[in-house]
């Protein structure tokens, strides 16, 4: 289960970041700042959905954040917290719209391999 | 939720200077690691056995795993490639803020400047020389001539240091207050 679960994490990493930051309810004035995680708030995050049977490594977390970094899909903000260095990560407009649309293909995605798995094997092979 | 000392944190950060992390992620896996060891401990651990918990699941190779997947993964595009330069190539993944990369990069017109500057001082000094062996001046003449080459000489190398440290000095104004546009 351990190493396949990771095979399937990794193409769904970017999806699962992108809906968490997403699900952030917006701060500040007039709610113009989106809201933002940071790194460990979301490995805790998505450990506490899914009741321990996602955890995020490190290792493979970071690299994905700053490729989204990189895309221009979020910006980040450094603050001093507990005397470290806390870098926040939220969603830019760019950001947003890429989320609703990895959502939507990975619930297409999703629908389709439940169809996949349920049908029976007599029909899937008959002609 | 109790909070690591100062003493502690540090700690961690040999840690991963040491286990080899890269200067564009230490300061947020340090922030990760410390996270991960205050929740050992709220959830009952004494901090050494939080540490070590922490410092197994991060050890030498999990961190040089990610270095080098961070690497491949954010890895400049060809196109981007094609146009970097050379201190682009090597100040990947470091920290550029630190000062050598800018050093670097403006290296070529110092020492552009450096050797005008130092030239025109030298032509300046002769001239003075001259003028004062013979005690007359005249611009007209060749020595007047050189004085007056060496001061402009002078003068566009200042002009052009001057200009490239408020072009410098703006840029590094701007990018802070872009970023959380």
């Amino acid at each position: 289960m351990d190493t396949s679960s990771n095979e399937f994490l990794r193409g769904t990493l970017k999806t699962i970041v992108l809906k968490l930051l997403a699900e952030q309810p917006a701060t500040g004035e007039a709610k113009s700042r989106p809201g933002r995680m940071y790194g460990y708030e979301i490995t805790q995050a998505v450990k506490e959905r899914t009741k321990g049977e996602i955890t995020l490594s490190f290792g493979a977390l970071y690299p994905v954040l700053h490729k989204l970094e990189q895309e221009g899909l979020l910006i980040t903000e450094t603050e001093e917290v507990d005397g470290r260095l806390r870098k926040y990560y939220s969603l830019t407009p760019t950001g947003n719209k890429a989320a609703e649309q990895k959502v939507s293909d990975f619930e297409r995605f999703m629908e389709a391999m439940r169809t996949l798995l349920l049908t029976p094997p007599q029909l899937a092979t008959g002609h | 939720m109790e909070k690591l000392s100062p003493q502690q944190v540090a700690m961690l950060h040999k840690h991963l200077i040491h286990s080899g992390s890269n200067d564009a992620l230490v300061d947020e896996l340090l922030d990760h690691l410390a996270c991960d060891v205050e929740y050992y401990m709220w959830i009952g651990l004494p901090f050494e056995s939080a540490m070590q918990a922490v410092l197994d699941q991060a050890n030498v190779t999990a961190v040089r795993h990610l270095r080098d997947h961070y690497q491949t993964e954010l890895a400049m595009t060809d196109d981007q490639l094609r146009q970097a330069s050379l201190d682009d190539i090597v100040f990947e993944f470091r920290n550029k803020a630190y000062g050598a990369y800018d050093l670097r990069r403006a290296y070529r017109i110092t020492l552009r400047n450096a050797f005008i500057m130092a030239l025109s001082l030298c032509m300046m000094l002769m001239a003075m020389m001259d003028g004062i062996s013979r005690r007359t001046w005249s611009y007209l003449s060749p020595w007047g001539a050189v004085w007056l080459i060496g001061l402009s000489g002078l003068t566009y190398a200042v002009v052009s240091w001057y200009l490239h440290r408020t072009q410098e000095q703006k840029l590094t104004i701007r990018q802070p207050l872009s970023d959380p546009a």
